[in-house]
Order: C-alpha cells, then structure tokens, then sequence
C-alpha cells in the first residue's frame, strides 16, 4: 500500500513496506536473539519536483530510512522502486548506474569532504565515474556547477580547510548535484549550520528545485525549516511513520498525539503567541528502541494514552484528503484549534528592513557565499 | 514520576528589585577583554562586553559561533587556561572582582555560588562514578556535611530536577541514563548548593524538541522557586524567546544589541539582530524567502576598524567607518548602531 498524492503523474520513488532491522546478539548458531525495528513498514511516494520531509527525534529512524531509500543500508523487507526500477532487485553493479539518480547531502560539512581533495576534484569525480560529460569539458561543468549553488568557479583549485561551515555545505551540495539526480536525500543537511547560513542554504535548495525539478527527501528534527521547505511530511516515531499529511495539514490540524507534542514543544521565536504547550507535552523519556513498548508505541508517554492503546495496531488511517495518522482513536482527541499560537504579526517597517537583506550588498563586497 | 514534589522551602523572593537598578544585580561585568595570543597573531575573542544580571532574572546571550558567548561565560568561571589567555576588565560578584582574588577562593565559589551547565552532558560527567557520586561530592566540596547527608540531598536534587526513581538513578552510571536524564543530572550538579549564578551554555542544544521542552521548563521553574539568575547563552532564538527576560546580542566578540526580549523581539535596533530574526522560518507566518545575511564573519585576528557589522549591512553609511558606541534608543534598549532608531530607515527601502 502506498499513499498517492492527487497528482496524475507517475510516482518517482515508491517505498512499499520497507523495514531494516539490526540484529544485536545472535545464539551461537546465528540466531537472532535481539534485534532493534529501526524502519518498520513503512511506506510512502514521492512526486518528481516534490519536497516530503521525513521528521522525529533522534533515534526514531529517520536517517536509517533515508539511507535504505538508496540502498546504502540493504532493507531486510519491502521495496524501494525508483522511476519505475525496483532497486532493491537489482545487483550491485546495477545499483551503481541506479544510484546517479538519488544523492545524498550530508549533515556535517567540516567531515563528509575529503580534505586532500581540491574542490574541483571532489565535484569533478561524480562527472567521471558516472561519465555525465565527456573528459574534456569536465572542468568547464566543475565551473558550472560551482557557480549554481553560489561558488566562484576559481574556488575549484581550493580546498575544503579553506571554506566557511556554508560554503563547505555548497561544495557537497555541488557534488550530489553533479550526476544530474533526480532526488536528492538531505539527511539534516542545515542542521550543524548557523541560522543565517542555514537560510542561505534554505534559499539554495529552494531555488534550485524550482530551476532543476529535483526532488527531495528532506530529513531533519527541526519543524520550522521542515514547515519552510515541505510539500509533505512524514512523522516518525520509535521506526514507525505515525502521521503522513500535506505540511499546511500537518502544521494546522495535526491528528497524531505525537505530532501535536512536537508542534508544541517547538521554542517559538515571536512573542505574544500564548500556546498551551503543556496539554499536549509527552511524559518522560524516549523508550528503547530495542524493545518498543507494545501496540501503539507512543503509548508510554501519550497525554491521551488509555488503556486498549497497549494493544491497537500502528497502521495509518487515511483520511480522504491523503492525510494519514497511526493513531487508532484520533477521532476522539481533544480538538487542537491553534497548537501553533498566532504570535504578534511582525511589524511591516521591519519586514521592509528584511527586505533590505535581500538587496546586492554595496559596490567593493564580495557576492553572499 | 514524582512531578509536584515541591522544592525545598525558600524564604520569599524579592521579585521586583529590578527597578532597585544596581541593587538587584547579582553579577556585573564590566568591559571584558579576552585575547588569545597565537604564535604569530593574537585573536581577540571577547572585546569589551559589559552586562548585568539581577536576581531571579535570566538573560540570553544571543550569537553565532565564534561570536565569543562562550569565551565570555567560560572568563567569568575563570575557566580559560591562564597561559594563553589574556583577560582584563571587571566581573564584580558579591562586591569583589572575581578576575583579582585568589585561585582557592575562585575555587570556592565555582559551583557553589556561580556554577555552569555545559552544552554535552555526554562529555561533561565522569564515567567511571555514579551519578549520585558526583552530585555528592559537589555537596561534599562546599558544604560541611557527612558523606550520608551529601548523598541524601544528592538524591534530594536528582528528585528536583525529575529524574523519576531518583533513588535508583542514583546508583546508576552516567552511560545508564538517556541524553536528557544526563543533562538532568548536570543541571542538579550545578543546583546542588544553590548558586546565585547559573551558567547554562547551549544546554538544550545536544536534546531533542521535546526534551528541551522539558528542561526549559524546569529552569524556568527553578528561577521562580529558588531566585537563582540565570545566563543562558544559545544561538537559537526560539530558546531565547521562551525562556529569558533580557538578552544581549553578541557578535564578533562585542555586546550589538541590549534589551528586553520584548523589546528586542518586537523591533531590534541593530541589523545583525534584524538578520537574524529575518533568517528564521517562523510557524505562524508563510515566508516566501529567509534573509540571508550576505558575506562572513570577520577575521578575528584582524578585526575591522568601525563597525565589525559593517561589510555585511545594507544600512551602512560613511560613518559605519567609526566604531560605534553603545546608544540607547529606547529606555534600556541599546544598540552599536549608527543608524538607530531603525524603524526611521524602513521608508527608503
């Protein structure tokens, strides 16, 4: 099963009931004794163009899914089909010509770059090994790509040391660009960055997607840049998507207990916005996942937790509208109007002087970067 | 878990001594300088920061990496190694200069009258003894009591913060417990002989949303109920909005910015600060692009002469040449900004 959007066009990656478990301690017969759910059948699509944020705390197995959905991590079940290729059928070497189409940026900037390769050479080795362009106009595309995401194309003869935390996110961002993807994984690809380079590089992938139609599967913790960037967004808990809805859903009528606990816990960044966080708080600390509790996994620490929750199943009712939640008596939750609160409007001569940010900086000063 | 356990009794607070000006202050620091000398250049971290704290208060210090907010609180612990490290200025707590008197009196106030939370509560607990140990033996340093008593009150703490079974917990090692539980158990460290001055550096940082949720909460809790001052040093403005009083903007090793939340939040007066309330996606509003404040940091080993702003402003003028000083703009909102009041420059844009 897997939740279509209304869109008419074909799918362009397809997760059916994908899981990957790890095993911990065998007997010494190669049994499995303990094993942790880190994805437990979970299924979704994704459009060509569209943004679904996969979001939840650490642990829950957002990264895990994120890497499985390139078989980075073999699944131990289910099925990940990618523009009509199922490539968890595929072999290897396959896989190989497979994965130019789906790339990964990385979270931490300062480790996933190579400090002994210049710039040019690390953008410049996707174009080699999967052959994009021919030997010769490779440095030219090394240029090219440099100056999409906001580099100067000299920059290519630099290395890594000599780049600030943003600009180091703009080289691999360059990188997983080079082999012309389709999708592009951001496994909390802003996350170790400060706020004012955070959105630049927010600006970034925004106005790419709009330019190459890329897609992106936008793992992160934090709901304010998810509620900026998604189209959708998945919320996962303990290996298990617990709601599955359009951000403008998600954000204003969020059905799962576990979604309203984390709108709620968000530090808002305005005033005068007066939300109850508390009603909607989660008691106590993330079980392990090694042993989950039973039923609905939220069940330990749910506000609304009743007694039959130790038993029900976690699987996602569907609303017509495509908004799905794992949560078996949703209906019967307290109405959330305004979990997000109305914060005091920002004061329009302010908004003016945001504008301001936006404008070339005066003559002598070198472009944003 | 045992949430309403009430805290230990305290006598009852003088809230309101704010207006009292010097009187409520608790720590003052005066145009701190901390320098760290290289082998060829000298860095200056930290440039003339000056801010007060008052009882039962807390304030945020707001800034990027590098902006020297945890130069500054680690100075104020007299934390810095003393050889490369070059502070000059006044840190007046209790009417003395904590940077003139000796190392053993330093030693008896830091976690006792001053203490500090740090960013990873992974790396910040001794591994090899039990949580209740160390909370102990902070009792154990400062106060004249028995070994029993010391972890009684340890346990006493560990129930403060709620940790649920705080008996059990206790007797546990710091690898026994989840990222929120260890941080937990720092803030009770910190707690444990009731400090005047709580530094807290980045202490959600390393949690997750709900966690942080939590812990800010119980901060909160524990300023109303114990009167302690709180300096919550962060970078993410969230935090800052939910949880403090006052904040003061740092950047590039100088206070920007000095104010009320309200003030600062309702309309800040520097254009970092406006850069960086523009570059947050905000929940209850569509924002189509984040502002992007354009160029880096300075280099801080050659800092700019003027404003240290300057090259990265859409605002700035020929006078930008000049360093700036601290102008008040509203009363007890100041700014390092020629251009104040901003609000005056929004029509030519």
């Amino acid at each position: 099963m897997s939740f279509e959007t209304t869109s008419s066009q074909p799918p362009l990656l397809v997760a059916s009931d994908v899981s990957k478990h790890f095993t911990l301690r065998r007997t010494i017969f190669g049994r499995p004794l303990t094993k942790v759910r880190a994805v437990d059948d979970i299924s979704f699509s994704l459009q060509p163009g569209e943004t679904l944020a996969i979001v939840g705390e650490s642990g829950c197995g957002k990264s895990t899914l994120g890497r499985v959905l390139m078989r980075l991590i073999e699944p131990s079940a289910g099925a990940v089909t990618l523009d009509g290729v199922e490539l968890t059928a595929l072999s290897n070497r396959d896989m190989l010509a497979q994965r130019s189409k789906i790339q990964l940026v990385f979270q931490d900037p300062y480790a996933s770059l190579n400090p002994r390769m210049t710039i040019g050479q690390t953008v410049g080795e996707p174009l080699m090994l999967h052959n994009v362009v021919p030997k010769a106009q490779r440095a030219e595309r090394v240029k090219e790509l440099l100056k999409m995401v906001g580099l100067r194309p000299e920059h290519a003869s630099r290395y890594p040391h000599e780049f600030s935390g943003g600009q180091r996110q703009r080289v691999v961002i360059a990188r997983a660009l080079a082999s012309e993807p389709k999708i592009l994984v951001c496994d909390e690809a802003v996350s170790a960055l400060d706020v004012s380079i955070q959105a630049q590089v927010l600006n970034l992938l925004k106005s790419l997607q709009k330019k190459l139609g890329l897609a992106y599967i936008f793992i992160s913790h934090d709901l304010s840049v998810v509620k900026h960037i998604a189209d959708r967004v998945a919320v996962m808990y303990l290996g298990k998507v617990v709601e599955l809805g359009e951000t403008r859903k998600i954000f204003s009528t969020p059905r799962h207990p576990y979604t309203r606990a984390l709108l709620s816990a968000i530090p808002a960044a305005h005033l005068g916005h007066g939300r109850d966080t508390a009603a909607h708080a989660l008691a106590g600390d993330l079980p392990s996942p090694i042993d989950p509790p039973s039923g609905c996994r939220l069940h330990t620490r749910c506000p609304h937790a009743r007694p039959e929750c130790k038993a029900v199943d976690m699987s996602l009712d569907v609303e017509a509208d495509g908004h799905a939640n794992a949560c078996a008596f949703w209906k019967e939750l307290p109405q959330t109007d305004d979990l997000l609160g109305k914060g005091r409007a920002t004061d329009p001569r302010l908004a003016k002087l945001f504008a301001a940010f936006s404008n070339p900086l005066p003559e002598g000063e070198q472009a944003p970067c | 878990m045992d949430a309403s356990n009430p805290p230990p009794a305290q006598e009852p607070l003088a809230r309101d001594d704010r207006a009292s000006g010097s009187d409520g202050a608790v720590l003052t620091v005066n145009d701190l300088r901390v320098c760290f000398a290289g082998d060829r250049t000298t860095t200056t971290a930290v440039d003339g920061v000056s801010f007060t704290l008052r009882k039962g208060r807390s304030l945020g210090v707001v800034g990027e990496s590098g902006s020297g907010k945890s130069v500054s609180s680690l100075a104020v612990l007299r934390l810095l190694p003393t050889d490369s490290a070059q502070i000059s200025g006044e840190i007046l707590f209790a009417g003395q200069d904590l940077l003139s008197i000796g190392e053993k009196q330093m030693r008896n106030l830091r976690g006792n009258q001053i203490s500090m939370i740090f960013q990873e509560p992974m790396t910040s607990l001794n591994p090899s003894y039990t949580v209740g140990d160390q909370v102990a033996e902070t009792i154990l340093r400062h106060r004249s009591v028995s070994k029993a008593e010391a972890w009684t009150q340890a346990v006493e703490m560990l129930r403060l913060v709620r940790i649920p079974s705080p008996e059990t917990r206790a007797r546990q090692y710091p690898h026994n417990l989840s990222g929120g539980m260890r941080q937990r158990v720092m803030i009770a460290m910190a707690l444990a002989c009731e400090p005047q001055v709580l530094i807290a550096d980045e202490p959600t940082t390393a949690l997750d949303v709900t966690i942080q949720a939590q812990i800010l909460d119980l901060l909160e809790n524990l300023k109303s109920t114990t009167g302690t001052a709180i300096v919550l040093i962060t970078h993410d403005l969230g935090v800052v909005a939910e949880a403090c009083d006052d904040v003061i903007v740092m950047y590039a090793g100088q206070v920007v910015e000095s104010g009320s939340v309200e003030q600062i939040f309702s309309f800040p007066q520097h254009p970092y600060t406006v850069g960086l309330l523009g570059s947050l996606p905000r929940l209850d509003e569509e924002r189509d692009e984040l502002v992007a404040i354009g160029g880096t940091v300075p280099d801080m080993t050659q800092p700019p002469a003027g404003c240290r702003f300057a090259a990265r402003c859409p605002f700035r003028i020929e006078k930008c040449a000049e360093t700036p000083p601290m102008l008040e703009v509203n009363p007890g909102h100041t700014s390092r900004c020629w251009r104040t009041p901003l609000e005056e420059l929004a029509d030519e844009f």
